[in-house]
């Protein structure tokens, strides 16, 4: 049984790889789809862009390309998926894009990047312009084993624990919050700057927001900072400078065993599967009630502190095989079944309605096909399924 | 009444001088933009060509007038300081 890649969502790039730029409002198999797609290992996706990761270690890339963000030498935009040739002699492990570049992390941890060098996000300061080929990031000495993405901002995790930053994107929210106090070098550094204040934990993963940064440590704690203007880091202030423990009572003192984020709404699942989310709520990007009743949403900042800023468990979740975020929706899979929540204009909930979807549901389109695999771009979804079971009816529409 | 996705520092924007248009991301993959005209006319809202979302653009218009003649002949694409 052949598994099938699926589409939806936002596509004004062709970053669902269908060879088309209309979006696509219920999920839509890919009929060319360079790699085998059984091969396929893991699914991601930027502001425009899209990749998947074959076993191999292979890099497939499609959508938008302006600034070279799909390393494939060029700045034309590419509507199917097609092999990134320039990191042939390199085993893709990891992949995170941001918004117009990505980051590349390889089999010895390695960090490569490309695309939009505008705000230092590629780590290279030595280059001025975009860059079309991914490019060794010298400067990160030591093995990587985490990289994210944000929007102007990239992240990576080391093998001995350390967090390092660089691209200025958070520079200047930090410089407005911060009243004329001298800003930690790490925000506003053009390369890898390690993290201050984090110097007494091991962090193993690492995950961005739109303007923010996370850090889940070995023990299985929360570190974040940057941007809390929709109360995504769980504190008062709207801007925290340096790294910031969530309180573990926040997860009913339970260990965090991995955690996602959208641009302003985090997602974090415990070692003994349960499933939080905390931060904006106005499009259901939380899966779940916080009472915004409709032509009375506010996104005055302190009003939405206090509707989102606890994580709080959604139920429906608990025990997610995986989980990933768009920029205001999420897909999750739950007992081998793919949902859906958060914003919806463009179909990225693949319902084929534009209407949010403020609590999961199962992405009907799917039918009862095992899936496999997923993965979402800032405004579109992908999903990997065992076709035998596909409703024909859906894929056609 | 509007209700913005978003407020944002003109600072924050990306500028291209060819086309004389700010731009910010768009949670669905486009840009809000928003021209320089427009600045200059009182206009606070930038709008993404693929969405209903819209943002408000929060900047001073009479500093914005008086630093371009400034900012005009600097090379920097990227960024034009408020």
């Amino acid at each position: 049984m052949e598994p099938r890649l699926l589409a939806w969502g936002a596509n004004s790039y062709g970053q669902l790889g269908l060879g088309h730029k209309e979006d696509v409002p219920v999920p839509q198999a890919l009929e060319d789809v360079s790699c085998k797609c059984q091969d396929i290992a893991s699914i991601a996706g930027g502001g425009g862009h899209s990749a998947v990761i074959t076993g191999a270690g292979q890099l497939f890339v499609c959508g938008h390309n302006k600034d070279g963000q799909l390393g494939l030498n060029h700045t034309e935009d590419v509507l199917r998926f097609t092999l990134c040739t320039a990191l042939s002699g390199f085993c893709v492990k990891q992949v995170a894009c941001g918004w117009d570049f990505t980051i590349i992390l390889v089999g010895s941890g390695l960090v490569l990047s490309c695309g939009s060098n505008s705000f230092g996000q590629l780590g290279l300061p030595q280059i001025s312009g975009p860059c079309l080929i991914p490019q060794k990031i010298e400067s990160l000495k030591e093995k990587v084993v985490s990289v994210a993405a944000g929007l102007r901002h990239a992240l990576a995790a080391t093998d001995s624990g350390l967090v390092l930053q660089w691209g200025t994107g958070m520079a200047s929210q930090a410089r407005r919050a911060s009243q004329g106090k001298a800003l930690p070098v790490f925000l506003t550094a053009k390369e890898p700057c390690e993290v201050a204040g984090l110097a007494d934990v091991k962090v193993k993963a690492v995950a961005a927001g739109s303007c923010h940064s996370v850090s889940l440590t070995d023990e299985g704690h929360l570190y974040v900072w940057g941007s809390n203007k929709h109360g995504q880091l769980v504190s008062r202030n709207i801007f925290l400078a340096e790294p910031k423990k969530i309180d573990t009572q926040c997860f009913s003192h339970e260990k965090i065993g991995a955690v996602w984020s959208g641009w302003t709404h985090l997602v974090a699942q415990t070692e003994a599967g349960k499933v939080f989310t905390w931060g904006r709520v106005d499009y259901g990007q939380l899966g779940r009630h916080a009472v915004v009743p409709s032509g009375q949403q506010n996104t005055a900042p302190e009003h939405c502190l206090e509707l989102g800023n606890t994580p709080v468990s959604v139920p429906c979740l608990n025990g997610a095989s995986q989980i990933a975020c768009g920029s205001e929706h999420n897909l999750a899979i739950v007992g081998g079944q793919c949902f859906s929540w958060g914003w919806n204009e463009h179909g990225m909930c693949g319902d084929g309605t534009e209407a949010n979807v403020h609590v999961p549901k199962p992405v009907k389109a799917l039918g009862c096909a095992k899936q496999i695999l997923i993965g979402c771009g800032a405004g579109h979804s992908m999903a990997l399924c065992q076709n035998s079971s596909l409703d024909p009816a859906h894929l056609e529409s | 009444m509007a209700v913005f996705h978003d407020e944002v520092e003109i600072e924050d924007f990306e500028y291209d001088e060819e086309t004389g248009t700010y731009s910010y991301p768009c949670p669905c993959g486009d840009r809000f933009l928003i021209t320089r005209e427009d600045l200059e006319n009182g206009e606070d809202v930038a709008t993404c060509p693929s969405c209903s979302l819209i943002l408000r653009v929060i900047y001073d218009q009479e500093q914005f007038m008086r630093d371009e003649v400034v900012a005009e002949p600097l090379p920097n694409k990227e960024l034009v300081k408020c």
